[in-house]
């Protein structure tokens, strides 16, 4: 008995003394990652948490602003048709490099890094999943080590976007790049740290670059440890309750509670950009019948519908009442980046909206939802799974639309059969759906690809899958309005185009606006140097090359 | 019984060969793929999706995809993940240990907890232990494990910080030898706690119905007339006959064991075979998908012919010839 007394003893102590507060071991941040990618390298990689890859390891040649202007960031400039950087037709861009930035395992970086990434890009065995920008360059002349000329198969206004990552030539053996490769998995970036290893489903960890670039004395972290963490309620749990520096990443509708645990004197810091919209929550009408595009919706083609839909919705009462004021009203087609307009949503007026209705003939049968010859206004909605925030507003928008006669039955899905391709069955893609929800358009700084997305040419069909939209939308005016812009390299003239359709489809409501998530980023207080002028906040070389602990 | 084994084995082989091809063919029904953008990302362009689409080897007819995949199988080579790239057989041997550490402790703990209190319970039945642990048994079984397992974090992970939230080690402690098995121990209580109360409670009401139905027989009471102390009778005569029938409970759960526990795996951020099910799902990660599902099938398929024979040997009573 006393044996056994001495071993029980002995273990007691032994998980006490492991239970004694963690401190931290030299000075490494500790970073949640919710998402959990399968590459690293977001060249290779489209999931979101790869990307996490840009705020330590790879930098851009061009780095975007809140305001989606760009600075140079491994380029020495920026292109402009004023200074040269551009050629008149706008088919040749010269890119300039910075002199002295070295990868991190200490090889230099040079104009070949450029053209080789194009390579690689066009090569049809490489697996890329990057910036469709790349579609239009032909090829790439190195003119010395620090200068690219860019030729472009028609003129390319959104190069910017190029060149977000940069692929270190004399990594690879070829330009046929597979997702096995170890570059894909653990990238070699120029930037502050340097991947070390990956546990899959448990931890990625970074150490300092020793090479770094900018400044020897940076980063001023020994490195960075991400944790990952798959399920977000917990995971915000946790980092509310300190056991992580930040969390990569959560969006607006997050913002609400670690507000609240920083208004209870936790050691959060909440920091907002309140000048910019975030990322839109849209609703998405179907205006074809259900997949055949011949055939207009027998509900939401009636521009009527859509407008009294519009007036229909209390979006104070989402953003206020839900979202406890981490949401921006906004009511842009364009909302964000350089062309990024600023207009007001559509006023909540659910009295004019019942006029609309009646005056358009939808009259109301003995159960309060509208009918219009033989049409019932009963429709889908849908959004993503497993969002308890969404949730909430969805049956708001519910209750608003039934109060004007409109009932909409919710049945939401995983976000893989909503936004899957049309081969593969995609709601959107194939046009199985009333009104979806969810949210779009604020993935790059240009708005190229965004508008790109409501073309005729992109309307997925039998004989062209790969395509899609959001809305089975058709606009020949649109079209031809996106054709322009999309060659237009005069900035002038480019944003008046993208004004133009802005109008368009702002006034043909093509879809709708619900509210813009709060640009807002948060971290533990023990973490300073966190700046958050960037276009993706504080997920940024340039930001985290200057994290420390106070 | 040799030759039973043979012939078991031999009709396993048509049958996993139907489960492949049934399996192939629902996944493929299900709507989405493994070329979704992600929500709020910018779409890939159309060029690019046809690049992968055909890389993937999607654009082949479904009867060439399943042959290709079926043939790999056959000859070792289970395909690469659409996801990472990595082979499918590395993908899943790097989760497997996670995975039996947690519920191999899960199942030990539900063994240890199930066996004392279902003897107790059977031996002072309608007591009132008998009546708090049959309660207690069925309250296991209706809780939902998300729910127990965000109850627990929230108590003791994030109310009372006695342990940790998530993962397996400590990231900010290099905890070393001794220590880090106590790190390690401390970071395993909550997800074998979780894990273990359904095993507990259907574990538990098993071995007390088992016990009762011995504890009644002819040969119990002749054991106690012969004047046996009583504990010898309960523990060596009675649970040795009850334990029949929970050996064969505990095999089938054997599969159970790799699967992996999806839910708790999620909310403890344990990288298990659970976990890795659910993302290569929600990825439409068809190759990984395909070899999980093949190995539960074996897995299944084994573990009742293992169950059948232990049963025979535990019981002389039962015999195949």
């Amino acid at each position: 008995m006393s044996r056994r007394f001495v071993i029980l003893a002995a273990l007691v102590a032994l998980l006490a003394g492991c239970a004694t507060p963690a401190t931290t071991t030299g000075r490494i941040a500790l970073v949640a990652l919710i998402q959990e990618p399968g590459l690293l390298s977001p060249f290779f990689n489209d999931q979101s948490g790869s990307d996490i890859t840009s705020a330590f390891v790879v930098e851009p040649v061009f780095l975007a602003r809140p305001d989606g202007n760009y600075l140079p960031y491994l380029a020495a400039d920026i292109p402009t048709l004023a200074n040269g950087g551009v050629s008149a037709d706008g088919r040749r861009v010269t890119i300039h490099l910075r002199h002295g930035i070295t990868w991190s395992d200490g090889a230099p970086f040079t104009a070949q890094d450029l053209a080789f990434t194009v390579r690689v890009f066009q090569n049809p065995k490489s697996a890329t999943q990057t910036e469709p920008e790349y579609e239009l360059v032909d090829r790439v002349n190195v003119v010395d080590p620090y200068t690219a000329e860019v030729l472009m198969k028609e003129p390319n206004p959104a190069f910017l976007s190029l060149f977000q990552q940069v692929l270190p030539k004399h990594k690879f053996s070829s330009t046929a790049v597979t997702a096995g490769d170890p570059q894909a998995r653990l990238p070699l970036g120029t930037g502050p740290f340097v991947y070390v290893s990956w546990n899959t489903g448990d931890r990625i960890t970074l150490k300092r670059n020793p090479h770094y670039w900018r400044d020897p004395s940076l980063p001023k972290l020994d490195g960075i440890t991400i944790k990952v963490t798959p399920d977000k309620q917990s995971t915000m749990s946790a980092f509310i309750n300190g056991e992580a520096d930040a969390v990569y990443f959560f969006t607006g509708n997050d913002l609400q509670d670690v507000q609240a645990g920083a208004d209870q004197g936790l050691p959060l810091t909440v920091v907002t950009d309140r000048g910019h919209v975030g990322s839109v929550e849209w609703l998405w009408f179907n205006l074809a019948d259900h997949g055949d595009d011949t055939r207009p919706h027998p509900v939401l083609a009636d521009p009527v519908v859509r407008e009294a839909i519009d007036r229909g919705i209390d979006r104070n009462a989402i953003i206020n009442g839900v979202l406890g004021g981490f949401g921006t009203a906004s009511g842009a087609f364009v909302y964000t980046g350089w062309a990024g307009a600023k207009v007001p949503p559509t006023p909540y007026d659910p009295a004019r909206a019942n006029r609309l209705l009646d005056a358009d003939g939808w009259k109301r049968g003995p159960d309060g939802i509208r009918v219009k010859n033989g049409v019932r206004a009963r429709m889908k909605f849908q959004t993503i799974s497993g969002d308890q925030t969404r949730v909430l507003y969805q049956q708001l928008v519910q209750f608003d639309l039934r109060k004007i006669g409109i009932e909409l039955k919710i049945q939401n899905v995983p976000s893989n059969i909503m936004l899957g391709g049309y081969q593969d069955g995609g709601l959107l893609a194939t046009g199985n759906y009333d009104i979806m929800m969810s949210r779009a358009g604020a993935d790059s700084p240009d708005p190229g690809a965004w508008t790109q997305v409501f073309t005729t040419a992109s309307i997925p069909t039998r004989k062209s899958p790969d395509g899609f939209t959001y809305s089975h939308w058709s606009n020949p005016h649109y079209d031809r309005l996106y054709t322009a812009a999309a060659s237009e390299v005069d900035r002038g003239k480019r944003l008046r185009l993208f004004q133009q359709m802005g109008t368009i489809f702002t006034g043909t409501r093509v879809a709708l606006p619900l509210y813009g998530t709060v640009r807002g980023w948060a971290w533990n207080s023990h973490l300073r140097g966190v700046r958050t002028d960037f276009w993706d906040g504080m997920w940024t070389t340039a930001s985290s090359a200057y994290w420390h602990f106070g | 019984m040799i030759s039973y084994v043979l012939r078991r084995l031999v009709q396993a082989v048509p049958l996993l060969l139907g489960i492949s091809i049934i399996v192939f063919l629902l996944l493929q029904m299900t709507p989405g793929g493994p070329l979704v953008s992600g929500e709020g990302a910018t779409q890939m362009s159309p060029e690019q999706v046809a690049k992968l689409r055909e890389q993937y080897g999607l654009d082949q007819p479904l009867p060439v995809q399943y042959l290709h995949w079926i043939g790999g199988l056959l000859t070792g080579d289970w395909g690469t993940s659409y996801n990472t790239g990595d082979s499918v057989l590395s993908m899943i041997g790097e989760r497997v240990p996670v995975t039996l550490l947690i519920t191999g402790l899960a199942l030990v703990v539900a063994l240890l907890v199930s066996l004392p209190v279902g003897v107790f319970s059977a031996y002072k039945r309608n007591s009132v232990f008998d009546y708090a642990a049959t309660g207690a048994a069925f309250a296991g079984l209706a809780t939902p494990s998300f729910w127990f397992g965000l109850m627990l974090l929230y108590v003791f992970a994030f109310q009372l910080r006695w342990l940790p939230s998530s993962g397996l080690t400590d990231l900010r402690q290099e905890h070393q030898g001794v220590g880090a098995i106590g790190d390690l121990a401390l970071h395993l209580i909550l997800p074998v706690a979780v894990l273990s109360l359904i095993s507990v409670a259907h574990l538990t009401r098993y071995v007390r119905s088992s016990m009762i139905e011995v504890l009644d027989q002819d040969y119990v009471r002749t054991a106690r007339g012969s004047g046996l102390p009583e504990r010898t009778v309960v523990l060596h005569h009675a649970l040795k006959n009850a334990a029949a029938p929970v050996v064969t409970i505990a095999v089938l759960s054997i599969p159970e064991l790799f699967l992996g526990a999806v839910i708790t795996e999620s909310i403890f951020s344990l990288s298990g075979m659970g976990r890795l099910f659910v993302d290569s799902a929600n990825l439409r990660d068809y190759p990984v998908l395909l070899g999980i599902l093949m190995i539960a099938a074996v897995l299944v398929v084994l573990a009742n012919l293992l169950a059948d024979v232990l049963y025979a040997w535990l019981n002389p009573r039962i015999s195949y010839d």
